[in-house]
């Protein structure tokens, strides 16, 4: 028989415990991996490697936060698992390692052994969560896909392995310390009945006694058991931190792009212009979650124009609120460096940008009209601002180094370069936006009137109002588009994403589970003794399941009050700029968090069930 | 004449082991009055623990009847069994079996607290317990703290706690010294006074010249020696 034919029959024997290992360890690496795909496949990086993409800047920049911390507790939660449930196993391994030890087996031969033990575990379920991972992912593109939002399926097989080995390395890392602890123990020490790696009882405390029976058992019960109830309250709360932080911050998060993009598209808008540029803005619309190929056009045809006469007729229709005329064309813009202060010597100015520039949106708008209500970094255009400009995120990320100190050029080198006095979120053309003056516009382009026309109507009256747009607007054959159905493909799209963002707890209510379960087997059976002479005193089995269930109650609520409050802090504290939490959304998480915390207490019921499933005489029999 | 608190009727116990069928109890059968104090004696896997367990609650029958204080204990449901053993039965075991996170006063005090007794009357029924086996000095003491002796005369306080009519003690000097087997003796004297029945299975002499009435056990079945 080869040297690893032992270990792989020492696991098989000790089914429940080596399944419970692979699983907890599966899940974790299953949702590291589907998160990491996930993510690199709609733009919001975690490789360092390049970030924006699809969505603008101001949303990948949220998605990227989310993803990076997720992913850093779901890597940390995998080996703190392990470790836990390895110190598990050793506790129940102490009498074999004692009898080893006593036939004369040496310290590094029995870690030898067990750490075979413990690469088998972690190669096997790395290999599964892998598995695991990548069908969970091609799973929710299918499901991404049947909704209308393409998603690519291609894999960067690179992330993986990398996120595997980090997995594998650190799992090892602390998954060997139970090990060497065990391996090191004396042959006496480990054979004794009450050595269980560092759960030998600690009799001197004697708090608290005033509680009711069943609490002061299981309570003195936890407090013998110290080392393992700690370690699984370590396990239970990062796991927990996890899962508050994945639904707290996926549930915020949700509503505050969700805001952000109502905000930046408006409710109740309807789009008026030539159908050749309607169709053109609800496709740089639409590139926020569908990237399209679009043919150059020119934006200054006369063709294109909308006239004042037609602007005023609008206006005077009842059930219109606002009326916002635009000026918009596509063209390259650049950047313009700009001199600060150096932050290190403070005495010597420095230059910082560059000439970059990239093919923007440019909207020449009225300030004291538009009916956007962006999340803005800095200040609005204001009626009487003159060489001006407001950018949208992703510009202001991708070109320009700090463009609050910076300028941007838009059309003739031989002019003025602008000031930028705002940064918007805004999901038009991906957030490569410039907004200015109409009048700074016509200026320079030596050219006058609107092409594009924004209405913002009666929610009420919305169909006869509508009637009457078009047929103010039918003898000019122009296109009449609500803005509703394109903010609402965009809300749908954020859902979508969010919501399977919000499969993950399920993943980390599993481990929780496990922990806790797991613990609870081997603090069982453990107490299967003293439960039989309890027993054999008059105590009915729903006294012992009560001291079981009080034992993983105060577990649970001790590791859901730190995981809980850390998640939180963690969300509200950095994970989310400017968040946006309405009352439902606080009852919301609040009623999931509680849930999970009731799912939990749920799952001690098996092993409370499993410690009155032997007989009295079975139980008090039980070593 | 005197209530039967015990009846066994052609009394079994079974066991599997590996397939192999043992007998640790065969067609017994045995009448207990109230107030007799009896002694099993038997070499060792005669089956004079199964036939406590039996009495006591902790175990049911293969075949036969066990009927103690008019309840057929085959015929019940472990809730049942529980109360029963609460409101009944006081049982000492060999290797004490004290609970040990709990002192000893608080291993006195949980088979009252089972039976929903105030903390006036729980206090007060500790104290005198401890003070009838003379550990009032070492009331808050864990188990491990204890010695042989003295943890199983806490064992036997317990056991005395919600005044059960009926004490088994399996071997109650086994593990003990001469010495400190004479205490226990001493406080089996004191129970017998009280005139409460009681079934110890021993080897112990002075525990058999205690017994009113001595009972040989031998492969599953009472003999005559």
């Amino acid at each position: 028989m080869s040297e690893i034919s032992f270990p792989i029959k020492d696991l098989t024997r000790r089914k429940t415990q080596t399944a419970l290992t692979i699983l907890g360890l599966t899940i974790s690496t299953a949702a590291t991996v589907f998160l990491i795909i996930f993510g690199s496949n709609l733009g919001f990086e975690i490789t360092f490697l390049a970030r924006g993409g699809r969505l603008t800047s101001g949303f990948s920049n949220i998605f990227f936060q989310f993803i990076l911390i997720v992913s850093i507790l779901n890597i940390l939660t995998g080996p703190i698992i392990t470790s836990f449930l390895v110190h598990l196993t050793m506790s129940g391994r102490m009498r074999d390692i004692g009898v080893m030890k006593a036939s004369g087996c040496l310290s590094g031969s029995i870690f030898a052994y067990f750490i075979t033990e413990l690469s088998l575990l972690v190669f096997f379920s790395s290999l599964t969560g892998i598995i695991f991972g990548v069908a969970a992912y091609y799973f929710s593109t299918i499901f991404f896909n049947v909704s209308g939002f393409y998603i690519s399926q291609t894999l960067d097989l690179g992330v993986i392995m990398v996120v595997c080995i980090i997995l594998i390395i650190f799992s090892h890392i602390f998954g060997a310390l139970p090990i060497r602890k065990a391996a090191k123990a004396k042959p006496t020490e480990a054979m004794s009945p009450i050595y269980k790696l560092g759960t030998t009882a600690a009799l001197g405390k004697k708090i608290p006694s005033k509680l009711g029976l069943t609490f002061k058992v299981a309570f003195r019960n936890l407090l013998r058991r110290k080392s393992a109830t700690s370690q699984a309250i370590i396990c239970l709360t990062v796991v927990l931190t996890l899962t508050t932080v994945t639904i707290a911050g996926g549930m915020i998060a949700n509503q505050t792009t969700t805001s952000y993009v109502e905000r930046a598209i408006g409710r109740n808008i309807v789009l008026v212009g030539h159908p050749t540029l309607t169709d053109r803005y609800v496709n740089l619309l639409s590139r926020f979650f569908e990237d399209k190929e679009m043919q150059q056009i020119d934006y200054l045809n006369s063709e294109f124009v909308i006239s004042e006469s037609l602007v005023s007729k609008l206006a005077n229709i009842q059930g219109i609120h606002e009326v916002d005329p635009r000026l918009v064309l596509e063209n390259y813009v650049r950047e313009v460096p700009g001199v600060i202060l150096d932050p290190v010597e403070q005495t010597e100015a420095i230059v910082i940008g560059d000439s970059r520039s990239y093919e923007a949106l440019i909207l020449g708008v009225e300030p004291e009209n538009v009916i956007n209500d962006w999340l803005i970094f800095g200040r609005k255009l204001e009626e009487n601002d003159q060489g001006c400009t407001m950018i949208g995120d992703s510009l202001a990320v991708n070109m320009f180094d700090d463009a609050f100190n910076q300028s941007i050029k838009v059309f003739d080198e031989s002019l003025l370069p602008y000031a930028i006095v705002g940064v918007c979120v805004d999901p038009l053309n991906n957030g490569k936006v410039v907004y200015m003056p109409l009048e700074t516009l016509y200026k320079d382009l030596d050219q006058h009137g609107y092409n594009l026309l924004f209405l913002q109507i009666d929610a009420s009256e919305n169909p006869q109002v509508l009637a009457q747009i078009e047929n103010e607007v039918s003898e000019e054959n122009l296109n009449v588009i609500e803005l509703d159905q394109i903010l609402d493909k965009h809300v749908n799209f954020l859902n979508n994403i969010w919501s399977l963002v919000m499969f993950l707890p399920f993943f980390s209510l599993a481990t929780a589970a496990i922990s806790l379960l797991s613990y609870l087997m081997l603090s069982i059976s453990g107490q299967q003794h003293e439960f039989g002479i309890m027993r054999a005193l008059g105590a009915k089995p729903r006294t012992i399941m009560k001291i079981v269930f009080s034992q993983a109650l105060i577990i649970i609520l001790v590791s859901g009050a730190i995981g809980i409050s850390v998640g939180l802090l963690i969300t509200f504290g950095f994970l989310i700029p400017a968040p946006v939490i309405s009352q439902s959304t606080l009852i919301s998480v609040s009623a999931w968090l509680l849930v999970i915390l009731g799912l939990l207490c749920a799952s001690s019921l098996y092993p409370a069930l499993k410690a009155v499933k032997k007989t009295v005489v079975d139980a008090i029999s039980a070593v | 004449m005197k209530e039967k608190v015990i009846v066994a009727l052609a009394l079994c116990r079974q066991f599997e082991i590996d397939d192999v069928i043992v007998e640790a109890v065969k067609n017994l059968d045995l009448t207990v009055e109230e107030g007799e104090f009896i002694s099993i004696h038997g070499p060792s896997g005669a089956g004079k623990t199964t036939l406590l367990n039996l009495i006591g609650a902790l175990d049911k029958p293969t075949s036969g009847k066990i009927v103690v204080f008019n309840h057929d204990l085959g015929t019940y449901d472990e809730n049942f069994l529980a109360t029963f053993r609460l409101a009944y039965i006081g049982f000492v075991f060999q290797s004490y079996n004290l609970i040990s996170t709990l002192t000893a006063v608080e291993n006195i005090a949980f088979v009252v607290e089972l039976a929903g007794w105030s903390k006036e009357r729980i206090k007060q029924r500790s104290e005198t317990l401890l003070k009838l086996v003379g550990l009032q000095h070492r009331a808050n003491h864990f188990p491990a703290q204890l010695s042989g002796g003295e943890r199983q005369r806490v064992a036997f306080a317990r056991a005395l706690a919600n005044d059960p009519p009926l004490l088994l003690a399996d071997e109650p000097t086994g593990n003990l010294d001469t010495e400190t087997g004479l205490e226990i003796v001493s406080i089996l004297e004191k129970i017998k006074e009280e005139g409460k029945t009681v079934i110890v299975a021993t080897h112990d002499e002075k525990l058999l010249k205690l017994a009113s009435r001595s009972l040989f056990l031998k492969d599953g079945r009472l003999t005559d020696r």
